[in-house]
């Protein structure tokens, strides 16, 4: 006999509000249906009733998590209808924030992941590893959450001394490869909640389309640092880890790697970072009628603002934000099918949601 | 056993009086060591009395009807039995019991894991009926493995008595049973890595998604309480035999806080496994323990 199972909108094992209907026999999981829209607040509308520095700190406001990654991508696609771009510094400095940023998401999603698994000391080391990225995001930044780095033509901040964040680097790198992943990798109960769990074929990742890690856990070797290199990633020099297993421990690799190379590209960003200034120092702007977009490497995946402007306006005529969690949920559903009952809150966590970017 | 002591051993020691306080305090020995495991502060001394307390000062929902009483009755009738499975330990030297009363002990100590079970389904929620289902499916699975060590040491040697199991001498087979019987202990507990019946990222609360105010309290108690009569009983069966009574309540004690610890650093180092897993896991103890426990019994024969 099969009954449905609501998981959410309000739920233990979910960071944000999103309902998966689990259509269950048993303890296996049949199908699934994903709701979402419980965390609308209408920012792209709001976006056109903002000038175009209001923009800025509106969309920082998307994501909790990438508020860096938002504003970039925003600004990248303004400084393109405002004919302007930003300072060598500048793209190093965005570099760095970037890189910090997916260090932040990735050991945050591995703590969420262990408190899935029920592996809540996993929870707290790697929170406790997450603070220290955060510690060195807020001395660059003075802030926590959302950092207001991004200016158009540059950032508002400088790195006042980059080689004193290098000893920060070390520290965190040491700590994930000798506590998060020989944990992760070699613990018998957490190998048992991942191996062979949410499975994600090849074909069936192409075919949905999915972007980031979840795509790269799948044989899908992309990378927008790579592919598509924006800010300073022309200049460094980083491996794009690709598992071709599908399944959540290949996305655990995944990240676990990323980590790894984005420690890499902070040690090269910050010891090669050029003098100069960190912003065009314009404070007026003529942008040009048309529509920009912008695409960037998320810790998620792949993020695209589609920006639309008319000539004379102080506002945007339309800001389209396309986010990574919009484009790998529907691989959920596929994911889920067969899956125990108890894996699914781990499987629907694998490709690390937002719901609150995907909703905006 | 006269019905003065059996009474004693019941309301004050080891019974309730020594028991619900050993209880709480075992909660907080467990929260404590796995906070600081974690590097947390943890809750303070008083914390579970404190959470007791103000459980039972909440109102409960009305109930009606037979499921309601039923709901009622489950978690009162888990806190009998497990105060009444403490009550049986013969912790002190001396203390009576009766023959067959091993046998009691054993239906006591399950009796909180099928109240527990009756409470999920008698709730109506989808949430306790999966977590009914997972304590149903565990409890068939951790049970062989627990009666089968517990049946091997009394076989061995031809009495049901426990005050003649305590007063056993360190044998390999008593060493085997023990072993089992901590291996079957994170289940009975429904800690880490078998705390499926109460995963709270799957199923909410399990079992106890429905319950709240003064009879959540009596299952945060029946817990406690549980854990008492679990690591009681591991202490009493590998507890040395002494005659000072002071001494032997001391080392009850003593022996009963290093099991918690070890199984509160058993719950802080492992992730929670899945169903399928857990069942699998205990059934190859099963086998294992009964090659064992059969291979050894033979030499201990042979020997005798």
């Amino acid at each position: 006999m099969s009954y449905k199972i609501p998981m959410g909108p309000y739920h233990p094992g979910l960071e944000e509000p999103y309902k998966l209907d689990m259509i269950c026999e048993g303890e296996t999981v049949r199908d699934a249906e994903l709701h979402i829209g419980f965390n609308f607040r209408n920012i792209e509308h709001l976006a056109e009733t903002r000038n175009y520095f209001q923009v800025i700190a509106l969309m920082e406001r998307v994501c909790g998590i990438c508020s860096f990654i938002h504003t970039l991508t925003l600004c990248q696609a303004m400084e393109k209808l405002a004919n302007v771009e930003a300072p060598p510094r500048a793209k190093y400095i965005r570099v760095i924030m970037a890189e910090l940023e997916r260090l932040h998401s990735h050991v945050l999603w591995a703590g969420i992941a262990s408190k899935l698994m029920g592996f809540k000391t996993m929870f707290m080391t790697c929170f406790a590893l997450r603070e220290k990225v955060m510690d060195v995001l807020q001395a660059i930044s003075g802030n926590r959450v959302n950092y207001s780095m991004n200016c158009i033509g540059g950032v508002n901040r400088d790195v006042e001394d980059p080689t004193a964040l290098l000893a920060l680097i070390d520290d965190l790198e040491r700590e994930m490869t000798r506590t998060v992943i020989p944990i992760f990798t070699t613990s018998s109960t957490a190998r048992s909640r991942c191996a062979g769990i949410g499975v994600l074929t090849h074909e069936k990742a192409v075919s949905c389309a999915v972007v980031g890690p979840t795509a790269r856990a799948s044989g899908v070797n992309q990378d927008l640092r790579r592919d598509a290199p924006y800010a300073a990633y022309a200049e460094m020099q980083f491996e794009v880890p690709v598992e071709q297993a599908g399944d959540v421990r290949a996305r655990l690799f995944v990240r676990a790697l990323e980590i790894m190379e984005s420690c890499r590209i902070l040690r090269q960003a910050l010891n090669n970072i050029p003098p100069g200034e960190i912003s065009t120092g314009a404070d007026k702007f003529a942008f040009v009628t048309g529509t920009a977009t912008s695409r960037v490497e998320a810790p998620r995946g792949e993020v695209m603002y589609s920006v639309s402007w008319k000539e004379g306006s102080r506002n945007p005529a339309r800001v389209h934000v396309r986010t990574p969690t919009f484009a790998n949920m529907p691989a959920v559903r596929w994911m889920v099918r067969g899956a125990r009952l108890a894996d699914t809150p781990l499987i629907q966590a694998s490709i690390d949601p937002c719901y609150s970017c995907t909703d905006r | 056993m006269t019905l003065i002591t059996a009474l004693a051993r019941l309301l004050i020691f080891p019974g309730l009086v020594f028991a619900m306080p050993a209880a709480w305090f075992f909660l907080w020995v467990e929260r404590k060591s796995v906070a600081l495991m974690q590097e947390r502060v943890g809750p303070p001394f008083m914390q579970p009395f404190f959470d007791f307390v103000k459980l039972l000062g909440k109102e409960t929902p009305p109930r009606t009807g037979i499921g309601g009483m039923l709901m009622r009755a489950w978690p009162l009738i888990a806190v009998s039995a497990a105060a009444g499975a403490v009550g049986l330990l013969p912790v002190l030297p001396s203390s009576g019991g009766f023959q067959g009363d091993l046998i009691l002990l054993l239906a006591l100590l399950e009796l909180p894991s099928v109240c527990i079970i009756a409470a999920g389904f008698s709730s109506r929620s989808i949430f306790a009926e999966i977590g009914s289902a997972r304590e149903a499916a565990l409890s068939v699975s951790y049970n062989i493995v627990f009666l089968l060590a517990i049946v091997s040491i009394a076989a061995s040697q031809h009495t049901f008595r426990l005050e003649a199991l305590a007063a056993l001498p360190a044998t390999p087979l008593l060493w085997l049973g023990v072993a089992a019987i901590l291996v079957c202990l994170p289940a009975k507990l429904h800690i880490n890595p078998f705390s499926l019946p109460n995963a709270e990222q799957e199923i909410y609360a399990g079992p106890m998604t429905e319950y709240a105010g003064a009879e959540l309290a009596m299952w945060e108690l029946a817990h406690g309480l549980e854990w008492v009569a679990g690591v009681g009983l591991v202490a009493t069966l590998v507890a040395p035999h002494v005659h000072a009574v002071w001494i032997a309540a001391c080392i009850f004690i003593a022996i009963s806080f290093a099991v918690v610890l070890l199984l509160s650093v058993l719950a802080a180092a492992t992730a929670r496994l899945a169903i399928d897993s857990s069942v699998r896991f205990y059934w190859q103890c099963t086998l294992i323990f009964a090659v064992l426990a059969i291979s050894s019994a033979i030499l201990m024969r042979f020997w005798s």
